[in-house]
């Protein structure tokens, strides 16, 4: 088989997978005819991703130039790893317009990504984020106290909105606490505010860490994360990595955590709200709580997908890759691919397991990862011990939004 | 029993240290400090040092005897 367009199927004559019935049962054929921002895609997310995994786990798309999408958590891992042959240079989102600038680290191969990755890592590794294990937990409790007497809340806008940010910009880059409230919310609206506005306040986030990092800079250095982006990098033409990548720096790990953690803190509160005996079982066992974030963040990717562009022709599950051709690496798919994980629709708490592609794999994994499992791991525990039982509210819907990225918009809970 | 951790692929995930501390311990950026060499494991870590193995997202341990 050869030719763009080709997707891989694992039974051509499966009833189930027709292009008739995938369109009669999802308004669309999206293993054939894929597309990340179909409507359909929100509205029946788990069901099209788990179907693909199983018997389409290569598909293809033809919006624009087209892409392909790989959904075995296989051959995620070999094309994450494989950076030679698949950049990030050149977007990590399909049909990406030119004249948008690129994000710094997440849109560069090594080594001018290795240069900004040796410098960040240490500021991000697991130990730096214990340290600040006490701090989380306070912020969760101080928006617990918020609410807790009134029985209910909207957990989007009341917690998991609120957390990611706070925890990242007060312990992680030090912004003053009095800018918190309007730059959380500015990031809210650039994320989830009406779609004509969002550019507004994702420029009105870019102004204000720019300024943030200028004033920073009059300052004497205090050796955290803001001081080496400062000091800056050499790239491979011994040049000095210039001004608008240190601030873009600063903005990828800004988008890179807090939608990304909102939806994961989002799946956490449903999944213990819908399923009392699994949240009994972590009221039982507090030392499963790591695990379970584990299993959390692979069953509910917050990346949908992201891509890479072929530098050579290559063949990756059978498809034939041209140089040029976009691939797409479904992180959800790959987290719930019955080839390498057994029930893969269910959550094992005790299983310890658990490997996942979620934080990626190869030199792009998440920078991070290890403050989303410190965060996710805290909340867990700090919620239970006040709230340990609550359900979603009757009459209401958890409101989710698709793209590369998976979001949730609001989550009505209520406990007694 | 022996691993090998492998220097291309460890990306400091930190999963080996969290399953594994009496056979792995990680740098100051997060990476497995045993990268590029073979690993003794010390008797009676064994299973501890099978789950790390087994719970590395790149695959980057391996058993050194095979």
């Amino acid at each position: 088989m050869s030719g763009r367009g080709q997707v891989k199927i694992v039974d051509e004559h499966d009833p189930e997978i027709s292009p008739e019935r995938l369109i009669e049962r999802f308004g669309r054929d999206f293993f054939r005819d894929f597309d990340i921002d179909d409507p359909n895609l929100n509205e029946h997310f788990h069901e099209v991703i788990d179907l693909m995994v199983q018997k389409c786990p290569v598909a293809h798309s033809k919006v624009g130039s087209g892409y392909h999408v790989f959904s075995t958590e296989d051959a995620v891992r070999k094309i994450g790893q494989d950076w030679q042959t698949f950049s990030s240079a050149k977007g990590y989102i399909p049909n990406r317009p030119d004249d948008q600038p690129l994000m710094i680290p997440v849109e560069q191969d090594p080594p001018n990504h290795t240069s900004w990755r040796r410098v960040l890592n240490p500021h991000m590794s697991p130990q730096v984020m214990d340290a600040i294990r006490a701090d989380v937990a306070r912020e969760v409790n101080l928006l617990i106290d918020k609410f807790i007497d009134r029985s209910e809340c909207e957990f989007i806008s009341e917690m998991a909105g609120l957390l990611p940010g706070r925890a990242f910009f007060i312990y992680v880059l030090g912004v003053p606490v009095d800018d918190l409230p309007e730059l959380v919310h500015d990031v809210d609206k650039s994320l989830f505010g009406p779609l004509d506005t969002r550019t507004k306040y994702h420029k009105k986030v870019y102004d204000y860490l720019e300024d943030f990092m200028k004033k920073r800079q009059a300052m004497p250095p205090q050796g955290d994360i803001v001081d080496t982006i400062l000091k800056g990098v050499t790239y491979k033409d011994g040049e000095a990595a210039p001004w608008d990548h240190q601030v873009s720096v600063v903005l990828d790990l800004t988008y890179g955590g807090i939608s990304t953690t909102i939806y994961a803190l989002g799946s956490i509160a449903r999944h213990l709200a819908d399923h009392p005996e699994q949240r009994q079982q972590l009221l039982d066992h507090p030392e499963w709580i790591e695990n379970s974030v584990e299993e959390f963040v692979r069953a509910y990717s917050p990346v949908v997908a992201m891509g890479r562009t072929c530098m050579k022709d290559t063949q990756v599950d059978g498809i034939d890759l041209k140089e040029g051709d976009y691939v797409m690496l479904g992180f959800s798919g790959a987290g719930r691919d019955p080839r390498t994980i057994a029930n893969p629709k269910e959550l094992n708490f005790a299983e310890p397991t658990i490997h996942h592609a979620t934080f990626g794999v190869g030199p792009h994994r998440c920078i991070g990862s290890h403050l989303a499992r410190m965060e996710l791991a805290v909340f867990i525990t700090e919620w239970l011990k006040r709230i340990p039982h609550f359900q979603v509210k009757p009459g209401t819907e958890p409101v989710y939004e698709t793209g590369f990225l998976r979001a949730m918009s609001s989550l009505y809970l209520e406990w007694k | 029993m022996q691993l090998k951790v492998d220097e291309m692929l460890c990306s400091g995930h930190g999963r080996c240290a969290k399953f594994a501390p009496a056979v792995f311990s990680l740098d100051e950026a997060g990476f497995n400090t045993a990268v590029g060499r073979v690993v003794d494991v010390p008797p009676g870590e064994e299973d501890n040092a099978t789950k790390a193995m087994k719970a590395c997202p790149e695959r980057a341990i391996s058993d050194a005897g095979q």
